[in-house]
């Protein structure tokens, strides 16, 4: 935001190489030394906001102690069961509703209702239904993701530009090679991102489910360890669950720049 | 021998709520000889892309029949490789893979197709692109693209559709010469819609004109120049007389349209 | 116009067909009625609710648990939003913790919050709070980041003063990014509420869906569940509205 023609020692700072880097990274050191002093010196009670030191060696204790992995598996394990289908029935939802009026015309207001509901308000339901085992999680996680990817699918449908599907028809390509062959990769990239929109619902999804109730998993873990008042354990655990959905994200994008890689220009 | 034969073929638009009907095209008559080349020239909004479209089976004709070797035909397929205005090409293919998708489509494997390409795209001087991507090309290489995934197919007719409208005029006047040399080398039967009228002079063997809305076909010139053609056959003396002749016909058509949209415009039709 | 008649009423008969379907299986026994409820039953369990003022008493905990977050979500949101897009310092050293919160499930601290703030109130409207704030103050961010320089140009070459420009031309050309993002801040405020709700209070529609829940009532769990979905289609609607006439001149 150069506005003014002299340049003040902000502008100078904010125009270095790298700026939203390191600048970022001195802020956060500063954020954590700040909370290392006030809570290992107790001057806020550290059984409230623990600290940074704390929050590293209980990192390490749940890391080596082997609770962290088995829990974390049983995560993953509810999460892909959930959401590999919801792929698949997403995208043959949102084709569909692409390609059928009727199909929209009669479902799309519930899909809409569907996707602005609080998707958490249904896992109590979910859980009489599917029982306080993985399958209610799954369940959760399914209905987190389908919704997102079915709209953004139907959208990324309706946007295929006529000239790929006239070029196909053309060489005398039949209706399921047109779906294949033009409809499908041309909406990729809107439905990579309806993707990357489940992702995040789907793990609030999984580990709110698992809050809720549940025999073990991630959420579990944290239900567990707020009773008994433990803020470390809670900041590993969320700073985890975090960092899964960071990767997620980053392998998607990865996925994306080798699926779609001509959006580069658009 | 003549292959293909275009007869009294008409398409007429349902009329939209409240509207008349629309003919986009009346009556069309045309006989192509085998390994013929034949321009089609009009004013603008005549039908001539609508022909083409039709004898590709890419619009459904009210009336008349196209036939290709005596057959006639009625769904789209290979035999008849169109090439777009618009290249219509996949973005999300690199070249090889683009000029691939009509063999693809006839689920030839996958060596031998990628044989056949890489063919025509070098025919089309595209080698060192092969793995480019649609956006990192040009629009004069990205129809070169369009000709060579045409061509692959190994179709009886070439139909083309302003192939080179997008394209600014000494692309436009390049295109037009290697058109010729890959014309000259397999003498594929072509069918090329143009409003250039040099365009149309330069490549043809006949020209086929049509009248202004609704579209038919008004008059047919043998185009009588000696082959191989070269760039500076357009100063040439027979040349010129083509060309007038061509543009007193089309003068008069784009009048005759003129005139028709003004009363249109007024409601006295 | 008929156009869309036609689609509402195919809409509204996708609902119907849904219920009717429903009722039918929950009455041959194709579906066990008392897990999987019915239309029926869960009209009866509504008019049960409406009558003894339940399902008010849970509307208007929740709704004022939303009003106050996600009010409070547009002030600081805004305020901080405009604050990183018109500072550059500002935003690299806020950014890394507004991702932060803006992707872990914040709800993992609800005990914390608990702790700090007390069982009930203020804590859900803290969740809501937490939830909404951060995709309001982004699309304000990228708001500022989106005007068009030439527009600073001329107020500036006409001798403005760089306070003009943030209000004459900064502020206002970023409404639409505002507005989108208070948008998808509605969703997730009211997704708060109903978190907040379910683990940290005892009142509202979030927890009577729980503790319905737990009393295996799946009639009584629809009502504010359905209630829920509703108010989210119908705020979602109006800020849509609202969005198409404050944005007005930007078709004008």
């Amino acid at each position: 935001m150069a506005i003014n023609a002299s340049k003040s020692l902000g502008d100078r700072l904010s125009e270095a190489p790298n700026a939203r880097t390191w600048i970022g990274g001195v802020s956060v050191v500063l954020f954590l030394a700040a909370w290392q002093v006030i809570g290992a010196n107790e001057i806020v009670r550290s059984d409230l906001i623990s600290y940074p030191g704390e929050i590293a060696a209980a990192a390490y204790d749940l890391a080596s102690s082997g609770e962290l992995g088995a829990n974390a598996l049983t995560t993953l394990r509810e999460f892909a069961q959930g959401f590999a289908p919801a792929i698949l029935a997403g995208i043959l939802l949102g084709l569909g509703f692409a390609l059928s009026r009727l199909a929209r015309s009669l479902f799309e207001p519930l899909f809409v209702a569907m996707y602005t509901a609080p998707l958490i308000a249904f896992v109590p339901l979910l859980v009489v239904w599917f029982g306080v085992g993985s399958t209610s999680k799954a369940v959760t996680t399914f209905l987190a993701a389908v919704v997102p990817i079915a709209i953004n699918t139907t959208t990324g449908v309706r946007e295929t530009q006529e000239s790929w599907v006239r070029a196909l028809r053309a060489f005398g390509a039949t209706r399921g090679q047109i779906i294949v062959k033009a409809i499908l990769p041309g909406a990729m990239p809107i439905i990579m991102a309806g993707l990357r929109l489940a992702i995040g619902r789907a793990i609030v999804g999984v580990i709110a489910a698992e809050m809720y109730v549940s025999t073990s998993g991630v959420g579990r873990m944290i239900q567990t360890y707020s009773t008994a008042g433990r803020a470390a354990e809670i900041f590993v655990l969320v700073g985890e669950v975090s960092g899964f959905g960071f990767m997620c994200v980053w392998l998607l994008r990865r996925l994306e720049n080798r699926l779609a890689p001509w959006r580069a220009r658009a | 021998m003549t292959q293909l034969v275009v007869e009294n073929l008409r398409l007429e638009y349902p009329a939209a709520r409240g509207g008349k009907p629309y003919l986009a095209l009346s009556e069309a008559n045309l006989a192509v000889e085998s390994g013929e080349f034949v321009t089609i020239v009009g004013p603008s909004g005549c039908g001539k892309s609508t022909l083409l479209m039709l004898i590709a089976s890419l619009l459904r004709a009210t009336n008349g029949t196209v036939k290709l070797n005596g057959k006639e035909v009625a769904a789209p397929g290979p035999d008849r490789a169109l090439v777009f205005q618009d290249f219509a090409l996949l973005p999300w293919r690199t070249v090889l893979k683009n000029v691939e998708i009509g063999l693809e489509l006839q689920r030839v494997p996958v060596a031998r197709r990628r044989d056949i390409a890489r063919k025509y795209i070098e025919m089309v001087g595209l080698s060192a692109f092969e793995m480019h991507y649609p956006h990192q090309l040009s629009g004069g290489m990205r129809q070169r693209v369009g000709i060579a995934r045409a061509l692959s197919v190994d179709p009886e007719v070439l139909l083309m559709d302003e192939p080179f409208g997008a394209l600014d005029a000494q692309i436009r006047q390049v295109m037009g010469l290697e058109l010729l040399h890959i014309w000259e080398r397999d003498r594929k039967t072509i069918l090329f819609v143009t409003h250039d009228i040099d365009e149309a002079i330069y490549l043809a063997d006949r020209i086929v004109v049509m009248s202004a809305s609704p579209g038919r076909v008004i008059r047919e010139i043998k185009v009588e120049l000696p082959r191989p053609r070269g760039l500076a056959i357009r100063t040439s003396p027979e040349f010129n007389i083509y060309r007038e002749t061509l543009w007193n016909l089309l003068e008069e058509q784009v009048r005759a349209s003129g005139s028709w949209a003004a009363a249109k415009a007024t409601g006295d039709r | 116009m008929n156009e869309k008649f036609a689609q509402v009423a195919l809409g509204a008969l996708g609902f119907i067909l849904l219920i009717g379907a429903w009722e039918l299986a929950a009455r041959n026994g194709l579906a066990n009625p008392v897990v999987v409820s019915s239309p029926a039953r869960i009209a009866a369990a509504f008019a049960r609710q409406w009558a003894s003022g339940d399902l008010f008493a849970d509307l208007e905990t929740s709704a004022i648990e939303f009003a106050i977050g996600y009010g409070l979500a547009i002030v600081v949101g805004v305020v901080l939003g405009l604050a990183m897009g018109l500072n550059r310092i500002a935003e690299y050293c806020i950014d890394p913790f507004i991702w932060f919160i803006y992707a872990s499930p914040l709800i993992a601290f609800y005990p914390l919050l608990i702790v700090w703030l007390g069982f009930g109130f203020v804590t859900v409207v803290t969740v809501a709070f937490l939830l909404s704030f951060v995709s309001i103050a982004i699309n304000a961010m990228a708001g500022v980041h989106a005007v068009d320089a030439s527009h600073m140009r001329a107020v500036l070459a006409f001798g403005g003063t760089r306070r003009d420009v943030i209000f004459k031309v900064i502020l206002p050309s970023s409404v639409p990014h505002i507005l989108a993002g208070a948008r998808i801040g509605l969703g997730r405020a009211l997704h708060g509420v109903v978190l907040g709700e379910m683990f940290g209070s005892n009142d509202g529609l979030g927890y009577s869906i729980t503790r319905y829940a737990a009393q295996l009532k799946t009639a009584d769990v629809f009502v504010p569940l359905l209630t829920l979905i509703v108010l989210g289609v119908a705020i979602n609607q109006a800020s849509a509205l609202l969005e198409g006439r404050l944005q007005s001149w930007k078709r004008a």
